[in-house]
This record gives C-alpha cells, structure tokens and sequence, in this order.
C-alpha cells in the first residue's frame, strides 16, 4: 500500500448520549461490554498497515488517555511513529457538531509537516466498522479525487449523522441529519497529506468552521468523491443510536463480520474468564470477563466484572462494568452505567421507546 | 545491570510427556488452562505478584508458542524482562540441557550477569498461587542457605514424592526420594530459594562431577545436606497441582468450578496474569443452557454446557452438549455434537453429531490434542 498516517479527531463531543457522556468523552464511550468507541477508528488505521497515528484530544482526556495510554495494545509503541497524543479546541466541538473543525487540524499542521506519507486517513471515532482502508486510499488514488469520503446509505433518520448532497459519486455539500437512504457520512475520509496542508493552508481564516463546511460553495473546485462502504456500520450519536448498535452485537453474523475478519484491539485487562453458576440463567446475552452470573441475563450486553446475584433479572439491558445487581432487583430496557450497586428489590425500567439511563456511580 | 536482590530462573523445557497429544506441539508450560491462562502463566503472576522483576525462563522442547506467548515480559509486568534461555553453543561445543540443575548451570553467566543476592529456581509446569516474597522473608529469617518449599501429602502418597525430614526449627535433615518408607509426608514442590554465590558454587562442582545426574533433587540437595550446608524447609499450605497427566489435567480443571471453588480464579490478591488476545465478551444464543461453567471471551454458546470449562474464542454448536469437558481455546463442537467427559484441544473440531468421551466413570477421559478433526468413526 501507499504510505499513510492517521489522524483521529477524538474531541467530537455529542449532545448526547448525555449522561453517558457527562464524565467522558464520546471517543472513550464503552461498546459491547469491553470495547470503547475509539478502538474501531485506532485498529482500522493499525490494522491497514498505518503506525503514525495523531489523536487530537477532548479537553476531558482522563478516560481517553486511561484507555490508549501509550498506544501498546495497537503496536503504535515504537521508535519510529507510533501514537501522538495533540492538543484539541479547549471545549471540544460539541456546540457545531463539527467533527473536522479547522482550528484543530491547524493547530497540529506540523504533525502532518513532519511525516513524508503519500497519505492521511482522518476520521472521528464516532462509528463502529471494521475496514480496510486500503480499499478507501485505493479508490481514492484510482479516481484522482482530492479527498475522497466514506459513505454509506442512511439505514435509518438520524439528526446526529452528517450526509452530503450527491451529483453521482461527487459531493456537491454537507449537511447535519440524515433521513433513510441519504448518503451518510461515517466521519472518515482520506486526502493526500500535501493536499490537506494546502487546503488548511486555503482556509485558515475561516478556522472556527468544519473542513466540509468550509468546502461549502468549493465543491466545484476540489473534487471530493465518495467511497461507499458495504460493509456492517453503525452510529453512536445518542441514546437510541447506542442502545440499537449495541443490541446489534447479539447477532453473531454482525460480530463475525465487526471482530473476526480483522481484530479490533482495546486496552487488555487481566480479566478472569466469565462465571456461570449453578442455577443462573443466561441467554441471547454477551458476557464478558470476570462477570459472575447467578441470576437471569436475558437480551443483554454485559461489561467486564458485572456481578449478577442470584434472584436478580436483567433484560434487555445494557450493564456496564463494575455494577452489581443484587438479589430480587430487576432491571429492563435500560443502560446502567459503570460501577453502580442495584440493592435488593430495586425496579429499573425503561420501555422499548424509552430507554432509561442510570449514571455512573 | 544493577543488582537485584532475588533473580528467578523458571524451567520450562519440559514436555510433559504423560500429557500425550495436549503437549505433541508444544511445551507443557504453554499448555492452556483455565478457560484463558496458559500454565506458566501461574508461576509468572507468583513472580509479578511477589515484586520479582527477572526471570530467566529456560526452555528447550517445542518452543515457539511458548517463546511468542512470553514476548518482553510486558504482560506479567516484568520491567526488566523476561530473558528466554534455550541451549545454546559455546567455543566448545554445546549441548541439550541434560537435567535441571544442568539447565541452570549452562545460564550462570544469566546468573552472574545479573548478579543477585538470592536465586529462586521455579517449576513452569504447575499450578499453585504462593508468594516468593513471603519465602525469601522465611529464608533470610532461617539465616539459611538454601530453603525448599514443602507442602504436606497424605502418608500413603508420600512415597511418589521427594520426602524432606526436618527438625522442629524446620531446619533439613534428611533427603528420600520416593522413600518406600517415608519419615516425613512434607513434600518437595521442586521449588528453591538458594543464596547466590552458594548455587553458583555448587553449579561448577557439580559439573565437574563427572558421576552427577545435574538433577537439583537428585545430586545438588543430597550434597549440600552431607556437606551441613543450612537447608530448611517452607512450608506451603495453599493450592499446588502438578497437572502431569490427562487425568489430573482434567480434575484440577474441575477444581476451578463450582460456586466456591478449591482453586479459585476469582481470588483478589493474587491475580493471575495472561497475555491473551482481545475478544468481544462471549455470546450466549437464544437457546443456550449453561450450567456451573467458566466462559472465555470470544466463545459461542448455542447449545448445553455443563460443569465444564469453554475456554477463549471456542464455540458449542446448536443442540451439542458440552459436561464435565475442557474445550481448549478456539475449540469447536459442532452442531449435535456430545462431548462428555474429555478434553478437546487448541483449534480442533468435534463434527457434528458424533460422540466424543463417555459418561461411564471406569473409563479414561478422551481426549485429542491441537488442531485435529474428530469425525465419525468409520
């Protein structure tokens, strides 16, 4: 392949999912019980063959920088390359929903000055995929576009997502919120590296605007083509978007075509193997390690070290590392947040269209 | 290279030939166990958890899996890493590790590079949780020279062990090796603390003997007790399992099960450490029976587990039935399948609808080593 660095915009942060995003950044969400958001965007770039990967960080890093640490689990520790950590706009890019806002790719113009790669993959870390982006900087090079977008239709109304306007596979603009078939933009798009500096270059007095909006009315001039993913990809822009991505992982076709293909990594813990004791009841759930199962989990994604007490029921539910359900609690259509202790008896109910949220403890 | 005041050297050439197929591609320190861990990984978390930053590990049958498991050490937290020692040649000549104390002797240089004030000399083929720290703390306590980890056997096993006599201080005073009349039941877990400089000694003497077997219970303890040389015993009361063989292989597997197990994973203290791949959190399908099970991540139940062990990334097939079984990592039980009884290797595959073990408690457990098909018989 071509050389290539990455760049991960990891200070997108949502309005939502609110209160599962009070105390972190969106890019360090927690996915399928072990993984978080930003290990999708990490091992896509890891796994094409890119070991120069720049993260411009959200001003709440703790959880961020707790997870990729040194970049070990993504072989990014090494002599030459490796994980740049960079500086990113000090409240995020909550308030625009940008997720490429200029001033941060300014900011850090010198990461990209410094690397002789033909190529730069930048993306958000906002989506959940598995991808060989060898096929994007393949199709990118055969067309000879500027910057060439990755795209795939709408599967549902999203107000979260971004899409573009099409004139066949050329982008005549963006637009915030998408409806079922649009063309949906997955927050990743490579360009050559020289291009990028140009075009920073072309629009630095326009900073507080998003690359895409700042293209707005340029589109006849740089050619922007889309790259069409056909692959599994799904959002994780609010509650419903969340809650529907994660319950996607209990299909087992999904998860084959998410983990197997090529490995998503994360930040590996010592964790037991899961515990399933006599008399529990567990079924069309994901477990994962150093939980100890003794009641019922049914319909539900449960996090690392999740301690499910005899007598207790969890259904339909997304339970989040660390919690506790004691014995005779109940907790439906709900996500449960890390490390919370669900006492006896204790009813946590959502409905289907109302999914409930319990904060972190 | 700074000093260290206590270097491990862990043998881990063994084949553990009495594992059969479990060890005909690899080393039996590399053998997997309980669910995610490989064996060594037990002695290596002993070494984390007891501050030890150096560990030579010694090896020599099958290495590769076990050499590529142990990478820099990083995963068991060894700052200064994990030096992987096979045999290797000199000016004059080379040649295999003949025995354990030969082993160690070939790696004085390891020794006297790092130069520590004590050596422990560790087993990597089994299972126990122990803490080094605590027997270095009992050695020096002892002023002695040389302290061996015993644990107490029943009477009428003792005479398969290696029976230390010791005196009411704990001090050593008699060696039997498979004594058939045994004058203690403390048995050698094969599990030494020597004071450096005595160990390198005794090395050089013993390789100079041209009538020594180079074996650490066999010629180097016998010598140092006749030479009154102070030997004294730990003694260690916890879990230790040697998993020699296919029948103890499988029930120490067992012992990790139930809801307050004699050998418990869960175990805050003394967590064991692995250096495993990422998995998502194992799945468990609409119709899944689990019961009294521990479940890898990257595993996929479908259909029945029972009183069994599904390790990392292996699969249960629809309407199989898994009870009292090891399934080894990214093993397969196809659809229909039984397994009962056995233990299914590394990557094999139990084909659909055939029957693998027996319920019938007279006969052995099955079991097939990595990477086969098992189909129907003919």
């Amino acid at each position: 392949m071509a050389k290539a660095i990455g760049l991960i915009t990891a200070n997108y942060s949502t309005k939502f999912p609110s209160p599962l995003t009070d105390g972190r950044p969106a890019a360090s969400i927690p996915f399928l019980g072990r993984y978080r958001a930003v290990d999708f965007a990490l091992s896509n770039m890891v796994n094409c063959g890119i070991r120069t990967v720049g993260m411009i960080m959200p001003y709440n890093y703790r959880s961020l920088i707790d997870h990729v640490g040194s970049g070990r689990e993504w072989e990014l520790t090494r002599k030459g390359g490796g994980l740049f950590i960079l500086p990113g706009s000090a409240f995020g890019t909550s308030r625009t929903g940008s997720r490429f806002l200029l001033r941060d790719l300014i900011h850090n113009k010198v990461f990209l000055e410094r690397d002789n790669a033909d190529f730069v993959i930048v993306s958000a870390c906002n989506w959940v995929y598995n991808m060989d982006y060898n096929e994007l900087i393949d199709a990118h090079v055969a067309s000879g576009a500027d910057i060439t977008v990755l795209t795939q239709a709408a599967r549902d109304k999203d107000v979260d997502v971004c899409g573009f306007e099409m004139d066949g596979t050329r982008v005549k603009g963006i637009k915030h919120g998408v409806a079922f078939g649009d063309t949906a933009f997955l927050d990743c798009f490579v360009v050559a590296r020289e291009k990028l500096i140009e075009l920073l270059d072309w629009y630095k007095a326009n900073d507080y605007l998003d690359l895409f909006e700042a293209l707005t009315g340029e589109y006849e001039r740089v050619n922007v083509q889309a790259y069409n993913f056909e692959g599994y990809a799904a959002p994780l822009f609010n509650k419903e978007t969340y809650f529907k991505s994660n319950m996607d992982m209990l299909d087992p076709k999904i998860t084959h075509e998410l983990f197997s293909i090529r490995p998503i990594m994360t930040k590996a813990h010592d964790n037991q193997p899961a515990k399933i004791v006599t008399g529990s009841k567990v079924s069309n759930s994901r477990i994962s390690g150093s939980c100890r199962i003794y009641g019922t989990v049914t319909n539900s994604i449960l996090g690392r070290s999740v301690v499910v007490e005899a007598g207790a029921t969890v259904n339909n539910s997304i339970i989040m590392q660390g919690c506790v359900i004691k014995s005779g609690a109940r907790v439906e259509n709900a996500i449960v947040d890390r490390n919370n202790v669900l006492p006896e008896g204790t009813e946590l109910c959502g409905t289907e269209a109302a999914i409930l949220i319990k904060d972190k403890a | 290279m700074s000093k260290k005041e206590l270097l491990a050297m862990l043998l881990a050439g063994g084949q553990g030939s009495r594992l059969y197929d479990l060890t005909k591609d690899v080393a039996k320190p590399a053998v997997s166990f309980g669910g995610k861990y490989r064996i060594i990984d037990f002695p290596l978390s002993n070494c984390a958890n007891s501050g030890i930053t150096t560990v030579g590990v010694l090896t020599q049958y099958r290495p590769y899996l076990l050499h590529s498991y142990l990478g820099t050490g990083s995963a068991w937290n060894m700052e200064d890493g994990v030096a992987i020692l096979p045999p290797y040649a000199t000016q004059t000549g080379g040649a295999w590790y003949a025995g354990t104390a030969d082993a160690v002797t070939q790696n004085l240089g390891y020794i006297e590079m790092n130069d520590p004030e004590y050596v422990i000399i560790l087993s990597g083929d089994a299972l126990c949780r122990m803490d080094y720290a605590d027997m270095l703390a009992t050695h020096k306590k002892n002023n002695a020279e040389l302290t061996i980890a015993v644990m107490p056997v029943p009477w009428e096993d003792a005479s398969r062990f290696g029976i230390l006599v010791a005196d009411e201080t704990g001090r050593i005073v008699e060696f039997q090796e498979k004594p058939k009349e045994p004058k203690s039941n403390l048995a050698s877990m094969g599990i030494y603390i020597f004071n450096a400089d005595l160990l390198v000694n005794e090395l050089k003497l013993d390789d100079a003997n041209p009538d020594s077997s180079h074996d650490f219970g066999g010629d180097i303890i016998p010598k140092l007790l006749a030479d009154g040389r102070r030997l004294y015993t730990y003694e260690f009361n916890g879990f230790w399992r040697d998993v020699g063989t296919i029948a103890s292989f499988h029930e120490t597997s067992m012992e990790l099960l139930g809801e307050t197990p004699s050998f418990d994973l869960f175990e805050k203290d003394f967590p064991i450490m692995s250096n495993t791949l990422s998995y998502p959190p194992a799945y468990f399908g609409p119709d899944a029976q689990v019961d009294d099970c521990i479940v890898g991540n990257g595993s996929k139940i479908y259909g029945e587990a029972v009183h069994s062990i599904v390790s990392i990334d292996s699969v249960i097939g629809k309407g199989a039935v898994v009870k009292d079984s090891v399934l080894l990592p990214g093993a397969i039980v196809k659809d229909g399948a039984t397994v009962i009884n056995a233990i299914v290797g590394e990557n094999s595959i139990i084909e659909e609808g055939v029957n693998f073990g027996s319920a019938d408690a007279d006969k052995d457990y099955a079991f097939c080593g990595n990477n086969v098909v098992i189909g129907k018989e003919e």
